[in-house]
């Protein structure tokens, strides 16, 4: 099904990884310069098992940053919603917040916090965080009109309300703003890492890069793909398994 | 009786409608019909809490002669869409109401069961509200109203989205439900043949500054209401009507 609903754009993909394959064979272009697709697989899989311990530890990092960002976000989404005054005040903040470059804040947070996870999650955070909160609160403002009317006449509180309408409204924005975020988070980790770390993808494509080795910067490349994709993957499986729907057949009686 | 006097409604100077006075009484079907944008609308969610709150009212809502604060406690309203909410089954839905009013989850599923089979809604329980027709959706829409047991229930519009032939079936089967189990209803509507068909009173409103400019009873018994028996009622609402608007 999945392979079936991207069936075009694997087809481009492939079409576009002939046509590089076709130009370096063709031209006699150096491979030190650029290596053809087929250099850059037979180079990651002779160096897979060094690229894969990397790999991890960038995950980790990722994986790190990224739940502590959506929990982050989610809190102050909350504190925002029932403070409009708390919203006018820091919206502007965080909007400035990310016009900051990544390239000056990287090697700042190294110099802060030394080359542990801390800066690297913590640049993790400030590029997904907004994202997923400003997902939340255009979420929390999508809840029908009609159902928060219904169930104020009942009798129902502000904070029921929010459980029970606002929340579950604001659910596939949520889930498009994590998509958003999750692409950012790995991205952000190895750019911490290439600021400064002992290990992770990062700190490999810097080494590979200062030995000249346009192959292996590119195996990093399509590692780094092939996590973003996993986190995806990964979201998509959550939302699918927290789905109303879902929920139900799982616990309907059989 | 539950009574409503001196209602009125304004946003910013501008007066919206009133004042307004009405009784209604219980096991009785009102129509509250007017022109669009007379305050029908507005005058239901005021008795039901839940004006917004840009329009300021002013007016008081009495039971059995009581003033009342808490409208929940003896109220159901039921707005213009079906309003059931898509990520909970038509059983949750239909369980909302008296859960909100403090019930366990096992209590208010045990008073709503036996209810899904008279309401036709048997089978539908694990569904969700996409995989119901239109006329199905109202249904579970109204024993959700029905099963939080008030005395009186707000109504405002409620076929107004449904197809011809759906919003026929369902007068019908409302007006059964309603002798099975009869409440004291307001009903909104602009649809003459529909108020006509349901009420056992009709309370037509002018334009804006909507007020009561006429309160008519329907004596002629339910079963007796052919298009012939209520052709002069209707010319009369229809003048009535008309005149308002010149």
């Amino acid at each position: 099904m999945l392979l079936r609903s991207n069936a075009l754009a694997i087809l481009v993909m492939l079409a576009l990884l002939l046509l590089w394959e076709a130009y370096c064979r063709m031209s006699g272009v150096t491979p030190l310069v650029l290596p053809a697709p087929s250099d850059v697989l037979r180079s990651l899989y002779l160096n897979a098992h060094e690229i894969s311990g990397h790999a991890l530890a960038t995950i980790g990092v990722a994986a790190l940053g990224f739940s502590m960002s959506v929990t982050f976000a989610f809190l102050t989404s909350i504190a925002l919603h029932f403070t409009p005054t708390l919203e006018r005040a820091f919206i502007p903040v965080f909007v400035v917040s990310q016009t900051i470059p990544l390239v000056a804040l990287a090697p700042l947070m190294i110099l802060w916090f030394g080359f542990g996870v801390l800066p690297k999650m913590l640049l993790v955070i400030l590029v997904t965080f907004f994202p997923i909160l400003l997902s939340l609160l255009s979420g929390y403002r999508q809840a029908p009109r009609d159902f928060l009317d219904l169930m104020a006449s009942m009798g129902a509180g502000r904070l029921q309300r929010f459980r029970r309408v606002t929340l579950p409204s604001a659910r596939p924005a949520f889930f498009a703003g994590l998509r958003i975020s999750a692409t950012y988070a790995i991205v952000a980790t190895i750019f911490a890492e290439y600021a400064g770390a002992r290990s992770g993808i990062g700190i490999y494509i810097l080494q590979a890069k200062n030995n000249f080795r346009a192959d292996l910067v590119l195996s990093a490349v399509v590692v780094s793909a092939v996590l973003t994709l996993a986190l995806l993957g990964f979201l998509r499986l959550i939302e699918w398994w927290t789905d109303p729907e879902t929920r139900r057949r799982r616990h309907a009686p059989a | 009786m539950l009574r409503l006097e001196d209602l009125e409604v304004r946003v910013a100077d501008t007066l919206l409608l009133g004042p307004i006075s009405l009784e209604l009484r219980e096991n009785q079907v009102t129509c509250l019909i007017g022109p669009s944008g007379c305050g029908k609308t507005s005058v239901i969610k005021w008795m039901a809490g839940i004006l917004p709150p840009e329009m300021k009212a002013s007016g008081t809502l009495t039971l059995d002669g009581t003033p009342v604060e808490r409208h929940d406690r003896f109220l159901s309203y039921q707005p213009q869409s079906d309003a059931l909410f898509p990520w909970l089954t038509i059983g949750e839905n239909v369980c909302l109401g008296l859960e909100v009013a403090g019930m366990s989850r096992g209590e208010a599923w045990a008073k709503a069961a036996p209810l899904f089979e008279p309401f036709g809604l048997k089978g539908t329980e694990h569904l969700f509200p996409r995989q119901l027709s239109g006329g199905m959706r109202q249904r579970a829409a109204f024993l959700r109203t029905i099963v939080q047991d008030s005395r009186y229930i707000l109504l405002d519009e409620p076929f107004s989205a449904l197809d011809a032939v759906t919003k026929i079936r369902m007068q019908e089967w409302l007006v059964s439900r309603l002798e099975a189990d009869p409440r004291g209803v307001l009903m909104v509507t602009h649809d003459l043949h529909e108020a006509s068909r349901i009420a056992d009173r009709l309370l037509v409103m002018s334009s804006r500054p909507g007020r009561i400019m006429a309160d008519l009873p329907i004596n002629l018994p339910r079963g007796q209401r052919s298009e012939t028996a209520l052709a002069d009622l209707r010319e009369h609402l229809k003048t009535l009507l008309l005149e308002d608007e010149t």
